[in-house]
């Protein structure tokens, strides 16, 4: 169990390096992405073993991302943004996506559509799931800027009169 | 509105040209807010921004003299290059601290935009090795591994090459996944024909889901930026759209049922 929780969150870090190559991430940074992509698989893949489901998995191996990027930005110079998209961009519901996708071609393709009700608790499901897995990451990413910004819900004023948009 | 005063002009259009090239390098709203909020410090202006996927909008005024413009900027092509982000982020903090004047802060933001990407092989054979990684990851095994990094290679390489001949983004990645998914279909059923290829062709297309924009969107959303936000999300979705298009002809071509 061990030896595969450890290989998959190796090749989450490999994921993680190769999509921040991708985005063109300085060299300085990959391997600090790498080992925080390795963590985030840690937590992702060590929660589905605990028994929580896809959703939760996803906000706590997000979360672990957002307040690591934290001191690696300080540490690094650079923006948190930057080493925390990499980090969880393997963990992007796209394969939902493309399956919500998939099933709704398939009812656009069927000649009888009365024996289409489990394409379309396929799709609900699919879709649901995609957005769900989405906002915990965006939610995961953020919630160091979130909880430990000094305002709260600070306004960002460009201006001394008038917020900015 | 136009200005008398060139400064405040050219100032108006460095600010623009900082604010578009974090938006087309994949920043979000309120990121580009922050790192903008550092310049306008530096250079003591106020800055009334408008932010579209499409184009930015900004007014300004100096603070020490008066003056105002406003300027309109179409946005070139979005490409996510967090190297501009990173940059531009260290440069704000930089500025600050060594109270750069403007001309020494114009340099360096033409340098930052001339900045190169990785060579194409490093990042093909990177991403090749991600998206084999993720077959793993999903349970697809070493054979679809073999499989997904040879597709993902000459996948993102077509992607890549239409990008360059300015072909309609969606287009391309259109025809990237096609080539991945057609090439891992054709090698598990040539090559592996015991093995379940499901994981293996769903994985070899992963290289071109838009995570940057879905993110992005969702992140927005929290932020209060409904429309960019919004937007955002429906540019995700059509890339979605564009690979489930090309995994349903591979689906047809190669007699697969579902994945």
């Amino acid at each position: 169990m061990y030896v595969d929780l450890i290989e998959k969150a190796f090749w989450a870090g490999v994921i993680g390096f190769g999509f921040a190559v991708l985005f063109n991430v300085p060299y300085r940074l990959l391997v600090a992405i790498f080992l925080t992509s390795f963590l985030a698989g840690l937590a992702k893949f060590g929660t589905l073993i605990l028994g929580y489901n896809m959703i939760f998995a996803a906000l706590a191996a997000a979360s672990v991302v957002g307040f690591i990027s934290i001191p690696i930005s300080r540490y690094k110079f650079t923006s948190p943004f930057v080493v925390s998209i990499p980090s969880v961009i393997g963990m992007i519901p796209g394969y939902f996506g493309y399956k919500t996708l998939l099933g709704i071609m398939q009812i656009a393709m069927s000649k009888d559509s009365t024996n289409e009700v489990n394409t379309i608790l396929s799709i609900t499901q699919n879709a649901v799931n995609m957005f769900f897995i989405l906002a915990s990451l965006a939610i995961g990413v953020s919630l160091p800027w979130l909880l430990l910004r000094k305002k709260g819900i600070e306004k960002i004023k460009f201006s001394q009169s008038d917020d900015l948009l | 509105m136009r200005s008398s005063n060139k400064l405040t002009d050219e100032m108006a259009e460095l600010l623009l040209k900082i604010s578009s090239m974090l938006m087309t390098s994949g920043a979000n709203t309120n990121r580009i807010l922050l790192i903008m909020n550092k310049f306008t410090i530096l250079m003591h202006v106020d800055a009334q921004l408008f932010i579209n996927h499409k184009a930015f909008i900004i007014s300004l005024t100096d603070k020490r003299n008066g003056d105002k413009t406003t300027i309109v900027k179409r946005l070139p092509p979005h490409v996510v290059n967090f190297s501009t982000i990173s940059s531009l982020s260290e440069a704000g903090v930089k500025a600050q601290n060594e109270n750069w004047k403007f001309k020494k802060l114009k340099a360096e933001i033409d340098k930052i935009e001339k900045e190169s990407r990785h060579s194409q092989f490093i990042v093909l054979t990177s991403v090749a090795l991600a998206g084999g990684g993720l077959d793993i990851v999903f349970g697809g095994g070493y054979y679809g591994f073999l499989a997904v990094c040879i597709g993902t290679f000459f996948g993102l390489f077509v992607k890549q090459f239409l990008h360059k001949k300015e072909f309609n983004v969606y287009l391309g990645t259109f025809m990237g996944t096609l080539v991945s998914s057609a090439i891992v279909a054709a090698i598990m059923q040539f090559f592996f024909p015991g093995i379940n290829p499901d994981i293996a062709i769903a994985t070899s297309v992963l290289f071109s889901v838009p995570g940057v924009p879905l993110i992005n969107s969702f992140i927005d959303f929290m932020d209060g930026y409904f429309i960019t936000g919004m937007v955002r999300f429906v540019h995700g979705l059509l890339f979605v759209i564009s690979i489930a298009a090309s995994l349903f002809i591979v689906m047809y071509l190669f007699h697969i049922q579902s994945l």
